[in-house]
């Protein structure tokens, strides 16, 4: 039986498989255009506001493509949608409602299996969340019936279900940065289940959560009953934050944070020191990334574009790879650098500072709030046009 | 003649469909002042009167109630 309803997972699902429907977003027209609904695949969209349907139902109607067969309409909560969808069927337009609307795409995480090397499987698994709505990545890390959970969303319910299906109970947590983007969820993880958090917030940074210290260089055994050993280093890597850490884990896959994206670096200015972060991003790329082999996976925790997913579902790349096409690891000069970085300084993330705040304790957030506050794409890389043109310019200076 | 629509609380599209429904009772000059709670309305009230005949928004402000909510106020007028 059809039912009215379908799941923002389905929708995506729908997209990247190119199955042909059509998107009716029917929020008004500033909340559509800076903030869509995206898929690996491009999808017929078409924006006519709710309240066209409100005011004159038959002249809003008439604006809706029919050449497909299914219609899913889309809105900020799913009410206005829903009404939308009503009021198609009554015309006798088959519309389905987008439950949840852009706030569940915002929350959605689509889990996935990062391929490991030969050796590697059977040892250990990583497995990749994306956070489709937002462009934002975060790890569970399992070991027979152990689990190690990196950068997590506010919704720790599906990583803890998650973890529980695979058999493991996640034992730490860990966050790469005081994210600015978004809120962690690791605080609230720790208070509740009692396993030890670690996030570093640099100097200069006054943080109120309740951490277990970690030393540069220290190694984390995980694998209980049945599992294997694995090791977790913990690599500290300032740049985008004082505090950047990256976990490497398994001698092999790091989990980069905001340092080294897929298609990027983490943006050094939201602290308003792009020089002195820029000089520290500089030298964590040179003298700490740069040195790992060439077959190291980085696992960033953001990616910018739906085409930084691959066939797979994961986003990652061969630290070889980036150094062949990555303008910022191709720079070798530290003041080209840092007047890249500086080049590229671009509008910060909404609310940032309020969210570095809660994140680093400082202040406390209720879930209402967090939401609003989380709206939108993350805006964590250094922008398009460095990487379009200043870094190439710097590169051939 | 001023009139008030108490919308707060209220989810989308129902802000705007109670206030159109109210609107069209009214005679013309007459206002209607909407209290809302979602800020997404003040964009919404915005793209609603540029398609509606029969209001026009004279005034948004935002304000807080005695709980100490954020409402967004929308005062309409009533013009044919």
């Amino acid at each position: 039986m059809q039912t009215n309803e379908i799941q923002v997972s389905e929708v995506l699902r729908w997209i990247d498989e190119g199955q042909p429907f059509l998107l009716l977003d029917v929020r008004n027209r500033e909340e559509f255009e800076h903030w869509k609904l995206e898929g690996t695949r491009p999808v017929e969209t078409v924006n006519v506001p709710y309240f066209e349907f409100v005011e004159d139902p038959q002249a809003a109607i008439a604006k809706v493509p029919r050449g497909q067969t299914e219609i899913a309409v889309l809105c900020a909560k799913g009410g206005s949608s829903a009404f939308v969808a009503e009021v198609l069927r009554d015309a006798g337009v088959q519309a389905r409602n987008i439950t949840g609307g852009m706030i569940a795409y915002g929350q959605y995480l689509a889990p996935v299996k990062v391929p490991l090397a030969p050796g590697d499987q059977g040892r250990f698994e990583i497995w990749q969340f994306n956070r489709r709505g937002k462009g934002c990545l975060s790890y569970l890390v399992r070991s027979g019936s152990e689990a190690v959970l990196v950068d997590p969303s506010r919704s720790l319910e599906v990583y803890q279900a998650f973890a529980g299906q695979l058999g493991a109970r996640i034992v730490r947590v860990f966050d790469t940065h005081v994210h600015a983007d978004h809120l962690s969820g690791a605080p609230r993880l720790a208070a509740e289940t009692g396993v030890p958090y670690f996030v570093a917030a640099g100097d200069g940074f006054e943080l109120k959560q309740p951490v277990t210290p970690m030393q540069d260089g220290q190694e984390i055994h995980l694998g209980g009953e049945g599992g294997v050993t694995i090791t977790t280093r913990i690599i500290s890597t300032p740049g985008h934050t004082p505090g950047s850490t990256s976990y490497l884990v398994g001698d092999r896959y790091l989990l980069s944070g905001d340092t080294l994206f897929v298609n990027g670096v983490g943006r050094p200015d939201l602290g308003g020191q792009v020089v002195a972060w820029g000089k520290a991003l500089f030298h964590t790329l040179r003298l700490r990334v740069a040195v790992l082999p060439d077959q190291t996976v980085i696992l960033p925790a953001h990616y910018a574009a739906q085409s930084e997913i691959d066939p797979q579902g994961v986003v990652s790349a061969f630290l070889g790879e980036l150094r062949r096409t990555s303008p910022e690891l191709a720079i070798t000069n530290e003041d080209q650098f840092v007047e890249a970085m500086r080049a590229g300084v671009h509008e910060p993330p909404a609310i940032y500072q309020e969210i570095i705040r809660t994140n680093l304790g400082l202040v406390a957030v209720d879930a209402e709030k967090a939401t609003e506050w989380e709206l939108g794409k993350n805006e964590c890389a250094a922008s398009r046009k460095l990487r379009e043109t200043e870094a190439r310019a710097a590169i051939a200076a | 003649m001023m009139h008030k629509l108490d919308a707060r609380g209220l989810k989308c599209p129902l802000p705007i469909v109670k206030a159109k429904k109210q609107i069209e009772t009214l005679a013309a000059g007459d206002t209607l002042e909407v209290h809302a709670t979602d800020a997404g309305s003040v964009k919404d009230f915005q793209g609603w009167v540029a398609v509606n005949k029969q209001a026009s928004l004279r005034q948004q402000r935002t304000e807080k109630d005695e709980s100490g909510r954020e409402i967004y106020v929308h005062l309409l007028e009533k013009v044919a």
